[in-house]
């Protein structure tokens, strides 16, 4: 638990409102299977700053389309406006890693089911937004095991958008599209440089890291009682909002 | 879907797309300036996949909204199972995905023939089976074991219906 001098929020609740933020009105936002905090995080941030933008959850109600083929073109025709992604592993370059650890491509360490579009749709959404739970140097690492998606490609070939925040239970990363590399944009409340630096696998600039500013009275507020109803009702991530958001 | 190749915003500096042979990065035809990748179609021989209900004349409804409709359009043979045959199912009639007989060139009659998964609207899927399959997967010798006794062991798909459908599953189709 974060307590602060007006409020006390877990780190779950602190990421799904740093992932709201995200969200713009009147853009197509999405996130695929097993995402628990951006489904979260998309949901409040309908409720607040964004009445007007359509959301599609995987595996749950909020999805306008009967097959993936549908969304894959969706995604194709450069229609996502932002997409929530994460990976086992990511680096520096914002390349994520969700297929497997180990030196050896042919003989893993450890094999992870994949992904199954993230490797497109980090290409064809105008921005995506990784994020990850765990904020160490095993998961942040200077260069991913394996490339499942890579955070930036070549000027001569085709790419709609691609990464523009890291976010995590400590800081928040931003890729710069000028030197293709994540900064420290801010550091989460309860944190200093010198845990960032020691949990983080490549070295990290600060140059113009700032506090991140914390979720307020209103979005916990929201967050806490009209979004984790809305989940239980719709039988979206119904038990992992019960337990958690609270 | 089965056409030659689609194009593909994505993959590109991939570990991914080093493997897949299926797929280049080519200049695009009309604007040679920017590269993309373009993937080979997959051209099955044959597809097999399990629906509700057929008509005589193959046309197929699945029960629920499918992907396997782009299975239909790639492969060459369709071979579809399915748990009951009617006299005829037009789109109208059918429930989620409507497949028409023109993609399609066998149906087989196979009541529970997606067990140990399950059949949408009408049966669930068979967890304690889908256990023991996974406990079976773990080594060779034990999965031959499951092999012999729930494939090879067995002479017709009754036995099988006999002998692994459990009867809460047998009492949610008449």
């Amino acid at each position: 638990m974060m307590t602060t001098n007006m409020n006390t929020y877990n780190p779950v609740e602190l990421m799904v409102v740093l992932l709201s933020r995200e969200v713009r009105d009147n853009e197509i936002s999405a996130c695929g299977a097993l995402s628990h905090i951006p489904a979260a995080g998309m949901l409040l941030a309908k409720e607040l700053h964004a009445r007007n933008a359509e959301l599609i959850i995987l595996n749950s109600i909020f999805n306008p389309f009967k097959t993936s083929r549908q969304f894959h073109y969706l995604a194709q025709r450069g229609e996502l406006g932002l997409f929530f992604v994460s990976g086992v592993q990511i680096d520096q370059y914002a390349n994520y890693n969700l297929h497997q650890l180990g030196p050896d491509h042919a003989q893993p360490d450890v094999r992870f089911p994949g992904g199954y579009g993230g490797g497109l749709i980090y290409y064809a959404a105008r921005r995506s937004v990784a994020f990850r739970t765990e904020h160490t140097k095993r998961s942040f690492v200077e260069n991913v095991d394996y490339i499942s998606a890579a955070g930036s490609s070549p000027e001569d070939t085709l790419r709609l958008g691609g990464p523009s925040k890291v976010i995590t239970p400590k800081v928040t990363f931003m890729f710069n599209r000028k030197t293709n590399r994540l900064e420290l944009e801010s550091i989460h409340a309860g944190f200093t440089l010198e845990e960032i630096v020691n949990n983080t696998g490549f070295a990290v600039s600060n140059e113009h890291a700032i506090q991140t500013a914390e979720p307020s009275e209103l979005e916990l507020y929201t967050l806490r009682n009209i979004v984790r109803q809305r989940m239980i009702n719709t039988n979206t991530y119904a038990k992992w909002a019960e337990n958690s958001l609270n | 879907m089965g056409v030659p190749y689609v194009p593909i915003i994505g993959l590109i500096g991939t570990d991914i797309l080093k493997r897949r042979l299926d797929m280049k990065i080519v200049e695009n035809p009309f604007n040679p300036d920017v590269k993309t990748v373009v993937a080979q179609s997959l051209r099955p021989d044959i597809a097999i996949f399990h629906a509700q209900s057929a008509d005589k004349l193959g046309n197929i409804s699945c029960g629920y909204d499918a992907e396997v409709v782009m299975l239909a359009e790639g492969a060459k043979h369709v071979i579809v199972t399915v748990e009951s045959v009617v006299d005829k199912i037009t789109e109208k009639d059918s429930v989620g995905t409507y497949i028409p007989s023109i993609l399609v060139n066998s149906i087989v009659h196979a009541p529970y023939g997606a067990h140990p998964s399950g059949c949408a609207g009408l049966y669930d899927p068979d967890k304690v089976h889908m256990q023991a399959y996974v406990k079976a997967s773990q080594s060779e010798e034990t999965f031959q074991e499951y092999l012999k006794k729930y494939v090879h062991g067995i002479s017709s798909h009754e036995e099988y219906i006999d002998m692994a459908i459990p009867d809460h599953i047998k009492k949610t189709i008449k």
